[in-house]
């Protein structure tokens, strides 16, 4: 029972710090891919007397990350249906160069309403024109919720790092004796330690398994089930099998520090 | 004529970063072989003699030589090397209470990587050697006081070690159990032919192997002749 309870009190707060830094990699994961979406419905058609290439574009403004070209043929066939051929030739010539333009991120209107300014300031450039959704309201209540979220991620983690020194302090004492019994007898660190290393990896297992298995359900279990649109829409960012890895990697980072304080701590054997 | 196997020479011994000197200017030499007693009264520096000897803490002045190392400027690997060919005795036992009797006896096996087969043939050996066979699978809670600090020699003698360091091993004991002890360090000594030292406050009133006897006084140690 004592034995449980030792370990119990590694593995949860143990548990707390990978669930958190579980929850911040699928908050990523989600508010990155609903930022790439709005990203897509942004649109801001150029019209140019002149042509104008990407280097130009970004000359003037560096979110702008790709351009595409209209066809002109194709605006003037529509515009001459029915028309002779030769005034088909006329309008082309007549016609001025239509770009869409694509942003490398999400910017807020008033940012947009910026870029378009500019472009409008470039010799040449006739009119340009934005469309989009405006989804900034839903946008920024993500970014409220983000914010609160890391904090909160960051409270828990601390506390829990807290509580992890705390089983440290137990571990120490609990194997102060045998650590020094065994250092006078001439036996290195890592077979003094050896114990504790074995203890804290399985925990540091048991809370990697424990942790990746909860994600495990929300994803295929709980998300689909639930109705929420933005988790059911991205169910497969819920939970990513290298997730697993930076979870492994956090929990045995931490547990070979905490053995290693112990061991460093118990020292030598002095008066 | 033997060679040493302790060596000290103008040493000092101090704590609290030489503020607190202990031992003060002391030289005095140890053969191979030879079984020595060290006396004095309680506080006088004995226990600290001994600490210099296993390396756990380092002369503040002089030179002081455990099997031809310098303890003064021994580095961490070495220290363990010459700790792992040592055997040694505290007057509280200290042995692992979570391990049963026979894994304490092995200890030194354990540490030094002997096989598992090594390590119970010796285990068996060793525990009929102290006379605690019966108690192989106990724990050391279990057992008296005596028996304990069977255990304790049964584990300084597991390597066969050159130099066997005692700090009062019979220090809580009845008298018959310090004769067993007495009895075990002198075959120790006349048998396997180690170096002994032993701290004590008091002479054993039976003892039956030729000994040196130094004592420790107002911060010197001297022989007994």
């Amino acid at each position: 029972m004592k034995s449980v309870k030792e370990h119990l009190m590694f593995i949860l707060p143990l548990m707390a710090i990978l669930l958190g830094v579980e929850f911040v990699l699928v908050f990523n994961r989600v508010t990155s891919n609903y930022e790439e979406k709005l990203r897509e419905s942004y649109t801001i058609l150029v019209v140019s007397k002149s042509p104008m290439s990407l280097r130009r574009f970004r000359r003037i403004e560096p979110h702008i990350s790709s351009v595409e070209a209209i066809s002109k043929e194709r605006i003037a066939r529509q515009i001459a249906r029915g028309i002779q051929n030769t005034r088909t030739q006329e309008i082309l010539a007549a016609l001025p160069y239509f770009y869409t333009l694509h942003l490398d991120r999400y910017l807020s209107r008033t940012a947009v309403e910026k870029i378009r300014k500019k472009l409008l300031k470039v010799p040449g450039v006739k009119k340009v024109e934005t469309f989009g959704e405006n989804h900034r309201a839903k946008y920024n209540l993500f970014l409220f919720l983000k914010i609160v979220f890391w904090s909160f991620v960051v409270l828990l983690s601390l506390v829990s790092f807290f509580l992890i020194l705390k089983q440290m302090e137990v571990w120490q004492l609990a194997h102060r004796e045998r650590m020094q019994i065994m250092e006078v007898f001439g036996a290195p660190m890592l077979l003094r330690s050896g114990v504790l290393f074995r203890m804290g990896i399985t925990d540091a297992i048991f809370a990697v398994a424990l942790s990746g298995g909860l994600f495990a359900l929300l994803k295929y279990y709980w998300a689909p089930r639930s109705g929420i649109e933005i988790l059911v829409d991205r169910q497969a960012l819920l939970f990513e099998p290298k997730d697993l890895a930076i979870l492994a990697a956090i929990a045995f980072t931490l547990v070979i520090s905490a053995v290693m304080n112990v061991t460093i701590r118990s020292g030598e054997v002095r008066e | 004529m033997a060679a040493n196997v302790i060596t000290a020479s103008h040493l000092t011994l101090a704590y609290d970063r030489g503020r607190k000197r202990i031992i003060e200017n002391a030289s005095f030499s140890v053969r191979k072989g030879e079984f020595v007693f060290i006396t004095g009264p309680s506080g006088s520096g004995k226990s600290t003699l001994l600490k210099a000897l296993y390396g756990a803490i380092r002369p503040l002045e002089g030179t002081l030589k455990v099997g031809g190392l310098d303890m003064a400027k021994i580095r961490k690997g070495k220290l363990q090397e010459l700790r792992s060919h040592l055997g040694i005795i505290f007057q509280d036992y200290r042995l692992i209470n979570e391990w049963t009797v026979e894994k304490n006896v092995v200890l030194p096996l354990i540490i030094a990587g002997y096989s598992m087969e090594v390590q119970q043939t010796q285990a068996k050996r060793l525990l009929r050697h102290v006379k605690l066979t019966e108690q192989a699978d106990r724990y050391p809670l279990e057992l008296s006081g005596g028996e304990q600090q069977r255990v304790g020699v049964a584990r300084a003698l597991s390597k066969n070690p050159f130099l066997i360091l005692a700090d009062e091993p019979t220090g809580n004991l009845d008298e018959y159990s310090s004769n067993v002890i007495w009895d075990l360090l002198e075959n120790a000594c006349d048998q396997l032919g180690s170096t002994v030292v032993v701290v004590t406050h008091q002479l054993p009133t039976m003892f039956n192997i030729p000994y040196r006897h130094f004592i420790i006084e107002s911060k010197g140690i001297y022989e007994v002749r």
